[in-house]
C-alpha cells in the first residue's frame, strides 16, 4: 500500500471520526484530518502549510458573509415581502411561465457573478417566500434554490469552473456561451417544473391572496426595492465595465447600507453579526476544506487520487467523472474543476474542447451540493429556514443525476454538436 | 459566558496569536528575495521603474541585469521568473547574469520578471518556499514562488478577467499572471503595470529580440517547445534546427493569434521585439504530481508522473531520471544561444556576440550523473 493512501486513509478516517464519534464541528474536523495527513505524509503539523492553505478560500468567504447580511436587511426591510407580493399579483394567472421566471431570477446572480452562494442567498431569498406563498412545500422550494444556484453558478456568461479547466490548456474563454446554454436552462426548466408545477397548479389564488404581506410596499413604495435595484445594477456593471469591478462583497455591503434606509428601521450592527453568527461553521468548513486540500496536494494524496482517475480505461473515465468531480467537489468545485477538470480534458482532447470544458464544468458545479461543504444545499436549506439540509440533498439526487447524464451525453456527443453549437 | 468558557476562549486566542506570528515572520520572511552575483560583463544594475517609474516603490519593481560589451551590436532580452514556480527561468538567468562574458551588444536581464510573485506561494499548492544548492561560494538558498502576483500587492480579483486591449475574457485570478497582462496599461493594475514597464524596456532599448523562459507540467501540450511571434519564426526555424542537430527535442509552434496576454503575442505585435518563448518540463507543477519536495523541483523527479508516462497521459518522456534543473536549465540557455546565433545571421550590423554561459552539453550531457539536480547547476554560479 503506497504511502498517498495511508495518508488518504488516515485523513478520511479522522475526518469521519471528529464528525460523528467525537461530535466535533465539520470545520474542526477537517482541521484534525489535515493535521493527520500531514503528520502521516511525514511533514509533522506542517503549521505554515495550513495556514497558507486556510487563505485559498478568503474571497469565497467574504462573499458569504457579506450576502448573507445582504439577505437579512432585505428581510428585515420589508422588501421580500413587497417583491413576493408583486409577483404573485401580477403572475398568478401563468404558473408554468411564472415558475421558469422565477427560477431564472435565482439563478440571474449566479450567472453573473459565477457563484451559487450568490444565486441562493440573494435572488433565492427573496424567491422562496414567493414559492413557498404559491404553495410549493419548504422542502421542494429549498431544492428549486439549491439547483437554481448550481446551474446559475454554470450558466453563461460568468461559469468559473469553465474558466479554471480552459485556463488549464490555454483555452481562452469565448465560445462557451451556446454549449453553457443549452447545458444549463433546459435542465433548470426542468427541475423547477418537477419541483413545483404540481403543487403551483392548484394554487387558490383567493388564499394565497389574504396571505399577502403587502404592507411594506404601501408604506414605503418604490423606494423600498432600491437595495434589490442596486445589487442587480452593481453586479451588471462589474459584469459590463471591468474597470468598475468592485468584486461581489462590496456590491453586497453598498446595497446591505442602503437597504437600511429603505424601509423598517434596521440595526445594521445587530443584523451584521447575527448574519456572520449563522454563516460561521459554513466559513469554518471553507477554513479546513483549504487546509485539507493544501495537506493532500503536499502529501501527494491530489496526485494519487488523480493519477488513480486517469488510470483507468477510456469508458470508465466517464464513470470517474460521474463519480469523482461532484465528490471532490465536496472539497470545493472550483478546486475539482482545477484538479479533476484539467485532467479529464486532456484525456478528451479528440472531442470538441469546448463543449467538453463546458460539460465538465456542469459536472464539476455539483460539488455545491456535495456535503460537508454542499454551498447551495447549506444555504438553500437556512433561507427557507430548515434546520437541516440533507433533505435538501436527498431530494435533489435525481435532478443531480440528470444533470451528470446530461453532462456525459454532450461530452460523448461533442463532435457531433460541435456543428450546431460552436459559433465561428 | 461561564469563567470556563473565558478560559478556553484565552487558550484559544493565545494558540492563534502564537500561529499567526510564527507564520506571520514566515511569510515576511518570503519577501527578501536572493539576488544574482555580478558576473563578468555586468555593467550596471538598474530597476524596471527606471523605465517606467510607475513601479517605483512598488513589489513590482524588480531588477534589471544590464550586461554591455566592449563593441556596438543589438540589444536582447532575457526574462527569467515571469512565473516564479518554474525555477529553470530564473535560474537560467542567474546562470547568464553570473557567467556571461558579452563581447557586442547589450544583453538585459531580468531574474523576476514578477517580483511580486517570488515573495509568496499559491495557497492550495502545498509547495516549498526555498531550495539550496551548492555553489563556488558556498550554499546558495534561493526561493521557490508562485505563478501569480502576490495578493498583498494586488487584490482582489475580479470573478472574470478581462484583458487590455483584446478584451479576452479569463478566469479571474489570471489576473495576477504577467503572462496574460502584456502589452500591459501604465494607469491598469500592478501586473499590468509589470508588463508595461518590460514593454517600455524593450521600445526604449530597442531590444531586438526577447526570450520569456518558462516551464509546463509534463500533461501540458505545450512543452520541450518554442513558441514565437509570426515575426521571429524565420529566426525561430534556424536556431530550432540548430537545437535538433545538437540532439535537442525542441518543438516550434507560431503564436496563434487569437489568445492574448502572452509574451510571444503582444511583445511581437506591441513592439518592435522578435518575441520568443520556450517551454521545458517542470515536475512541480500540474495535477498528476506527487508530494512535493525539492527533489521534485530541481531533481525533476516524481513517481507519479512516471506511471502517468505508462498511461500516455504526457507530452515529454519521463523515466526515473526525471528531469533535472541542469537539463532544463540547459535547454533554455542553448535556445537563447541558437537563436540569438540566428539573429545575428539576419542582422550582422545588430550582431549580440557572448562567451561562457554553459549550454545543454556543458550542464547536462557531460555532467556526472550523480552530481545533477542543482549540485552540478550551483558549480557554475559564485
Amino acid at each position: 500500500m503506497s504511502i498517498e493512501l495511508i495518508t488518504f486513509i488516515a485523513m478520511v478516517a479522522v475526518f469521519l471520526l471528529g464528525c460523528f464519534a467525537a461530535k466535533l464541528p465539520v470545520s474542526i474536523s477537517m482541521v484534525l484530518s489535515a493535521i493527520a495527513g500531514s503528520l502521516v505524509g511525514g511533514h509533522g503539523i506542517a503549521v505554515r502549510h495550513l495556514v497558507e492553505g486556510m487563505f485559498s478560500y478568503v474571497d469565497t468567504i467574504l462573499v458569504i458573509a457579506t450576502a448573507m447580511i445582504f439577505m437579512k436587511v432585505i428581510q428585515e426591510s420589508g422588501a421580500l415581502d413587497a417583491i413576493a407580493s408583486v409577483i404573485i399579483e401580477r403572475f398568478h394567472k401563468v404558473p408554468a411561465l411564472m415558475l421558469c421566471m422565477i427560477m431564472l431570477i435565482i439563478m440571474f446572480p449566479g450567472m453573473i457573478t459565477g457563484s451559487s452562494t450568490a444565486s441562493v442567498l440573494s435572488a433565492g431569498s427573496i424567491m422562496a417566500p414567493v414559492l413557498m406563498l404559491m404553495g410549493v412545500p419548504m422542502l421542494e422550494t429549498a431544492g428549486i434554490l439549491a439547483m437554481g444556484g448550481v446551474l446559475g453558478m454554470i450558466a453563461p456568461p460568468t461559469n468559473i469552473p469553465a474558466m479554471v479547466i480552459g485556463a488549464g490548456i490555454d483555452i481562452p474563454y469565448s465560445g462557451f456561451g451556446l454549449p453553457l446554454s443549452l447545458l444549463t436552462f433546459p435542465l433548470a426548466f426542468l427541475f423547477v417544473l418537477m419541483f413545483g408545477y404540481k403543487h403551483v397548479k392548484k394554487m387558490n389564488y383567493l388564499e394565497v391572496q389574504a396571505k399577502l404581506n403587502t404592507e411594506s410596499r404601501k408604506k414605503f413604495g418604490f423606494k423600498v426595492y432600491i437595495p434589490l435595484v442596486l445589487a442587480i445594477v452593481l453586479m451588471t456593471l462589474t459584469k459590463l465595465v471591468p474597470s468598475f469591478s468592485i468584486g461581489m462583497p462590496l456590491v453586497f455591503l453598498i446595497s446591505a447600507v442602503v437597504g437600511c434606509f429603505t424601509g423598517y428601521k434596521i440595526n445594521l450592527l445587530k443584523v451584521s453579526k447575527d448574519s456572520v453568527n449563522s454563516v460561521l461553521p459554513v466559513m469554518g468548513i471553507l477554513m479546513g476544506v483549504g487546509m485539507f486540500i493544501q495537506i493532500m496536494t503536499l502529501t501527494g494524496v491530489r496526485g494519487f487520487i488523480v493519477t488513480f482517475c486517469m488510470s483507468l480505461p477510456a469508458w470508465a473515465r466517464y464513470i470517474a467523472i460521474a463519480i469523482s468531480m461532484p465528490l471532490f467537489g465536496a472539497v470545493s468545485s472550483f478546486g475539482s474543476a482545477s484538479v479533476l477538470g484539467v485532467p479529464f480534458l486532456l484525456t478528451f482532447l479528440a472531442q470538441d474542447e469546448i463543449i467538453v470544458a463546458s460539460a465538465l464544468s456542469l459536472i464539476a458545479g455539483l460539488g455545491d451540493m456535495m456535503p460537508p461543504t454542499a454551498l447551495a444545499g447549506i444555504f438553500a436549506a437556512q433561507v427557507v429556514g430548515m434546520e437541516k439540509y440533507t433533505p435538501v440533498l436527498k431530494k435533489c439526487l435525481i435532478p443531480c443525476l440528470i444533470i451528470i447524464v446530461w453532462g456525459l451525453l454532450f461530452i460523448a456527443g461533442a463532435n457531433i454538436l460541435e456543428p450546431f453549437i460552436i459559433l465561428g | 459566558m461561564g469563567k470556563k468558557n473565558y478560559i478556553s476562549a484565552a487558550l484559544c486566542l493565545v494558540v492563534a496569536i502564537v500561529i499567526m506570528v510564527g507564520t506571520g515572520k514566515n511569510f515576511l520572511a518570503a519577501r527578501e528575495v536572493p539576488l544574482p552575483e555580478k558576473g563578468p560583463s555586468v555593467t550596471e544594475v538598474k530597476m524596471l521603474s527606471d523605465w517606467f517609474d510607475g513601479l517605483k516603490d512598488t513589489n513590482g519593481d524588480t531588477p534589471v541585469y544590464v550586461l554591455k560589451g566592449e563593441k556596438e551590436g543589438g540589444a536582447a532580452l532575457v526574462l527569467g521568473g515571469t512565473h516564479a514556480n518554474e525555477p529553470s527561468g530564473y535560474m537560467s538567468a542567474f546562470t547568464f547574469i553570473e557567467t556571461a562574458v558579452v563581447e557586442a551588444g547589450t544583453v538585459y536581464v531580468i531574474p523576476y520578471t514578477n517580483h511580486s510573485a517570488m515573495t509568496h506561494n499559491d495557497p492550495g499548492e502545498g509547495n516549498i518556499q526555498y531550495f539550496t544548492i551548492p555553489t563556488q561560494s558556498g550554499e546558495r538558498t534561493f526561493r521557490f514562488g508562485s505563478r501569480a502576483t502576490n495578493p498583498i500587492d494586488q487584490w482582489p480579483d475580479p470573478d472574470v478577467y478581462v484583458h487590455y486591449p483584446s478584451n479576452q475574457q479569463l478566469s479571474g485570478s489570471e489576473t495576477r499572471n504577467i503572462n496574460r497582462a502584456y502589452p500591459g496599461r501604465p494607469d491598469g493594475n500592478l501586473t499590468e503595470k509589470m508588463a508595461y514597464g518590460v514593454a517600455e524596456l524593450i521600445r526604449t532599448e530597442n531590444v531586438g529580440i526577447t526570450f520569456d523562459l518558462h516551464e509546463a507540467s509534463p500533461e501540458y501540450p505545450v512543452i520541450n517547445a518554442t513558441v514565437a511571434h509570426q515575426n521571429a519564426m524565420d529566426i525561430a526555424s534556424e536556431g530550432c534546427i540548430e537545437l535538433l542537430l545538437g540532439g535537442i527535442d525542441m518543438a516550434l509552434e507560431q503564436s496563434p493569434t487569437n489568445f492574448h496576454g502572452l509574451t510571444h503575442r503582444e511583445l511581437g505585435d506591441f513592439t518592435d521585439t522578435m518575441a520568443i518563448l520556450m517551454e521545458t518540463a517542470n515536475a512541480s507543477q500540474g495535477r498528476l504530481r506527487g508530494a512535493s519536495g525539492v527533489e521534485q523541483v530541481i531533481g525533476g523527479l516524481d513517481r507519479f508522473y512516471e506511471i502517468n508516462e505508462d498511461l500516455g497521459m504526457l507530452y515529454v518522456p519521463f523515466d526515473e531520471n526525471g528531469h533535472p534543473i541542469e537539463e532544463r536549465c540547459g535547454r533554455h540557455l542553448q535556445g537563447i544561444y541558437e537563436y540569438i546565433a540566428a539573429y545575428n545571421n539576419a542582422n550582422p550590423d545588430d550582431a549580440i556576440i557572448y562567451s561562457g554561459v554553459p549550454g545543454y552539453d556543458e550542464l547536462f550531457l557531460n555532467a556526472d550523473p550523480a552530481t545533477l539536480g542543482g549540485a552540478h547547476l550551483g558549480s557554475f554560479l559564485k
